[in-house]
Formats: structure tokens, sequence, C-alpha cells
């Protein structure tokens, strides 16, 4: 079995606004196991990135608040912590890096200053080891010339170059944990496929565990060993890559794929799920999911299905794998009738 | 209508260079930036093409060229036989109305001071389409069956409007002037993948019904080999190479395409 190295059980992360509670993120649980790269898949507003954030306890206040759960790190719950040591362990153990490079850098300052005050923040590195430290950081994330970039601004840099310079930083205090939030999204084509096969070598190098977020299922495939996706505000289903891709369960993860346009469906209209996304301020009292599925029965729109398990030992949260004695070779309007 | 048989070309590009000026410095030289450099294509009428190339390789310049909305410093393009140059007046006006864009992102590319009724309304006007305005409205209940719409949106706001909906309300609009070329400048990159296919089953649909041509400007070369006929593949202001989805996909010649190809993030499915 593998060991998790964080584990997040029931976490709810929800939001008041002004038409009312916001529950972006309702009820998530999963394990991030030491060494691997676990991705969380979603549209926008499946709350993914609020899940990302939530780890790190950077949800945007005072709107967001976590409501409930537990982020088991080390033995700890990270949601017991206060805030100064919850300050001191972000950048350290749990590091992040986000889409937008240039956002995130500090434009008035150089990048060789930037990469030394997160290790000295910490005061893990300093001074002169510091200095040295950045230099092959920057080696380490395929920076052709560190003595030059460390005295450069970060608009003085190609996006590609700027993302290197985040992910140096992020590592600089060798976190146990990298969150990326779809790191590559704002990204040319050629510069993304460099970033994801560096973060994958760092990963495998350094054994660093990956949570990445993501839309992108191409990215999920090149880089993850497992897979969470997520659906209004909850994972709908968890497996390995290669067996979510190839043999998905769930009747949203089935959608996304078969909705895919590829060469081999040149000419084919492509699948697609009809409807929106609802609204995380008035989630439907079922599954969140059945306005839009194809497969439901009158059962998914009175009632949220637990999360079950599948043929091959999967998550998937749909009545579909309840072990209680449905009809499903009926159809919703069978059984209704 | 259009006299283009379908097969033949409807567009042709000619050897198109844009150059922009760059001034370096306050009292610099004035140098020139060669954005666009020799570009030569046909759109065949009925048919899809497809410009592929990362940020900075010239293709939204060549994009807003074919679409009258920048000259060429050389070269030029020929609507239907003709170029667009020689047409002055009225006539470059009604080459315009042919001629309609669907752009990357639907929340900046619709007036959120207008709504659906004005938007769709709006070019029909400028264009002598419809003779009251009763009759345009009509023609806009029509666009946005055509679309998937219900026509109670047509007095509703962009905001109102997921980002697929207002994208279907931006092709209702390009429609709106009863084009037969539409240049779609990245039409899904802001979008969902589950609104995607719903965008590209839309895309789809009109041009076999309706017969239109298009020019695909993407960076998504999957999205390109669902939809696309032709590629041209662009690089540093060049197309470097070109050819049918098979000949691009299969065997590709050039270094740059075979690295663009490998860096998909690609589902086997």
């Amino acid at each position: 079995m593998p060991t998790p190295l964080l584990e997040v059980q029931e976490l709810r992360t929800w939001f008041s606004t002004s038409s009312g509670i916001a529950k972006a993120v309702d009820g998530v649980s999963f394990n991030l196991n030491a060494g691997e790269t676990l991705a969380i898949v979603g549209e926008s507003g499946s709350g993914k990135s609020i899940t990302a954030l939530s780890l790190m306890q950077l949800v945007p206040e005072p709107a967001g608040y976590i409501e409930s759960g537990r982020i088991l790190y080390g033995g700890k719950d990270l949601l017991d912590l206060t805030w100064e040591q919850m300050r001191s362990l972000r950048g350290k153990d749990l590091a992040m890096i986000f889409q937008e490079p240039m956002t995130s850098l500090n434009p008035v300052m150089t990048v060789g200053w930037q990469i030394r005050e997160a290790m000295e923040v910490h005061g893990k590195y300093r001074g002169d080891e510091a200095r040295q430290r950045t230099l092959s950081l920057l080696d380490k994330v395929g920076i052709r010339d560190p003595k030059q970039i460390v005295k450069q601004y970060p608009y003085e840099l190609s996006g590609g170059m700027r993302q290197r310079v985040m992910i140096a930083m992020a590592l600089s205090n060798d976190p146990k944990i990298l969150l990326a939030d779809e790191p590559t999204t704002a990204l040319d084509v050629t510069v993304q496929a460099q970033i994801l096969d560096l973060l994958a070598n760092l990963q495998k190098q350094l054994g660093m565990t990956m949570l990445l977020i993501t839309h992108d299922l191409g990215i999920v495939s090149r880089v993850a060993h497992r897979v969470a996706v997520m659906y209004g505000g909850q994972i709908v289903e968890q497996a390995e890559t290669k067996q979510l891709l190839s043999n998905p369960q769930h009747p949203y993860t089935q959608g996304l794929i078969a909705s895919l346009p590829t060469r081999a469906r040149r000419g084919e209209d492509l699948y697609t799920m009809e409807g929106v996304v609802p609204a995380p301020t008035a989630w439907p009292v079922g599954c969140r999911f059945a306005a839009r599925c194809p497969r439901k029965w009158e059962l998914c729109e009175r009632v949220i299905p637990d999360v079950y398990t599948a043929e091959d030992g999967r998550p998937v949260r749909c009545h579909l794998y309840s072990p209680t004695e449905l009809d499903k070779t009926k159809s919703p309007a069978e059984v209704a009738s | 209508m259009t006299q283009t048989a379908p097969g033949e070309a409807l567009v042709v590009a000619r050897n198109l260079v844009k150059r922009f000026p760059v001034r370096t410095g306050l009292l610099g030289k004035r140098e020139y930036k060669t954005a666009v450099n020799d570009v030569s294509f046909e759109v065949p009428s009925g048919k899809t093409v497809a410009i592929v190339g990362e940020s900075g390789s010239g293709k939204t310049t060549v994009a807003l060229m074919v679409l009258d909305l920048l000259s060429p410093t050389h070269g030029h393009i020929l609507y239907d036989g003709e170029r667009y140059a020689v047409r002055t007046g009225k006539e470059r006006l009604a080459l315009r109305r042919k001629i309609q864009v669907v752009f990357q992102d639907p929340y900046s590319s619709l007036n959120g001071r207008m709504n659906v009724r004005e938007a769709l309304t709006e070019g029909m006007v400028i264009h002598n389409i419809g003779n009251t305005a009763k009759e345009r409205e009509e023609m806009a209940v029509e666009l946005l069956k055509q679309v998937s719409l219900r026509a109670d949106a047509l007095d509703k706001y962009p905001h109102e409007f997921s980002g697929g909906q207002r994208q279907r309300i931006a092709i209702a609009r390009a429609l709106s002037v009863q084009p037969s070329f539409i240049v779609l400048d990245e039409p899904t990159s802001a979008l969902d993948v589950s609104v995607q296919s719903q965008v590209l089953n839309l895309l789809q649909r009109l041009q076999r019904e309706m017969g239109l041509t298009y020019l695909f400007i993407s960076h998504n070369l999957e999205v390109v080999s669902y939809m696309s006929d032709y590629i041209c593949v662009m690089e540093n202001g060049m197309i470097i190479e070109r050819g049918t989805v098979e000949e691009i996909f299969d065997t590709p010649k050039m270094e740059y395409t075979k690295r663009l190809l490998a860096a998909i993030p690609r589902v086997e499915v």
C-alpha cells in the first residue's frame, strides 16, 4: 500500500456571496501519496482551484472560509494550526505555482533577489549559501545562464522562462509537496511540453509529491499517475491515469472523454453534454450531474449518490455503482412508472 | 451570393508581407519588424483551412489582413477572384459583409452595453439587410434558433450568458450579415471541453448547411485535426509547411512541425 503523505477528508470550502452560500468545494476527500503526481481535473467552476488553495489555506477571505473537513499532514490536522504555524509551513513543506507567472512575480525586484527572499524567509538557507543555491536551482530548472538571469527583472523574460523561475522559487526550500495550479495554461504548446517534462523530471529526481490542477485531459495523460475528476464541488471519480482514460466509469468522465475533438473523429459530430454546470449557490438536491446525465434515473434527481466502489476498486460517486439492488437495466421512465 | 463554385478558391492570399515600424529609443532610427513574410495560401469554397502557429508566429496578423482590418505592406488578397484593394466605397463595404469573424474571447468581443437584439441587428442596419426593425428582429430570432438559443435571449445582455452561450451569440452575430467566409480566431480556446464540443459541432453544422468557408486560426493541433481540410503551419511570419491533415500529421517534413506535433498533450482514445 502506498503511504499517504497528505489526507484530505470531507473538505468543504464555502463562500458567502450576495446570492447565498456558494459551496465551491463540498465534501472532497482524497489521499496524496508520497512520490506521486495526482491530477485534479475539472472544468471551470468545478472547485479544483479552490481545493488547492484550501490546502494552502489561502482561500480569499473574508468571503471564503473552510467550513469543515480535515487536512492531515505529518500526523497533524493543518486546519488546527495557527496562522503563524501555517505560515511557516507554506513555501517550506507545501509550495505552490500558479497559472500566470507574471502576476506571481514581483515586477520591481530581480529574479535572484526574489528566489533568495523565499529562502531567507524560512531561514533554511542564508547569505552566500542562498546565493549559490539560487544559481543551482535555476540550473536545475533548465535555465542556461543562471548568472545572467539572477540580475534580470521578470519583464525581461519570456513566459516559459518566468514559469521556470517560479518553479525554482517553489523548490527553493525543498518542499515535500508541490501544488501546481494550471502551470502551463498561459504558455505556448511547445513551451508547455518543456515545462511538463521539467516538472515530471524534477518530481522523479527529487522524489517530490505533486498535486496538479488542470482542465486538460491531455496534460493529465502526460504527467499524472492518478487522477481525481471534479464536478460540482465534489470528486466524482478517482483512478490511475491509464485506467481512467481508457475505461472511465462515471458518466461525466465518459462524456468528457467522448467530447474531445480528435483526428479520428473527423467528419463525425462530437459527443456533447447539453446544459451547463449548476450554480454553486444552488446545487441540486440529488446528483449534481443528473441534469446532464444520459444514464440518470428519477432516483438521481432525488438522492445525492454516495461514493461507491466500482469493479476495479476505484471510488465513483454515482448510483450506477451502488451495491443495493437497483434495476440498472431499466430506463429512468420505466423505473418511475 | 458568391459565384465561386464549391472547391474553387474563394479567398486567395498572394505574397503577403506585413511590417510594423518599431522605434528604438526617443531619437532612434525607425526600424521595421516583419510580422508576416511572404505568405500565400488559398481557401477553397466550402472548406476549412487552418493556420497553426504559436504566439508571435504571425497567424493573427494574417487573420487581420484577411479581414481587411489591416492592409498588407506588400502582396494582396483576392476575394471571389478580385483584389480587395480595387474595391472602394460601397463595394468595399459589401466585401466586408461577406467576410466575418469569431474571436477567441466572447467576453471581450461582445459589447456589454448592447443587448442581444442590438448586437444581432446592428450589422443588418449597416448593410441594409431587412426593411423594418420588425423584419430584422424576426431574422434575429431565426439566427438564435440556428445557434440553439431561445428567442427570449433577445432582451438579455452578454453578462447574463455562460461562455459557451456567448460564443454562440458571437457566431449568430457573424451570421447576421449573411457572410460566405468566416475567420475563426481560436474560437474555442477560452471554453471548457464540454462546451467546446457544442461549439465545434455548431460550426460544422453551419458549414454543411450554409456552405460556409472557414479560415481557422489556432494553436491547438488536436482541434485543427478534427476541424480542417488543409493546414498551414506558421513560424516566424512564414508558412513553413502546408498540406492535408494526413500529410501534416503522418509525414511532417519540417523539424518545427514535428516538434509541434510531439508537444500535443494527447489523450489516446
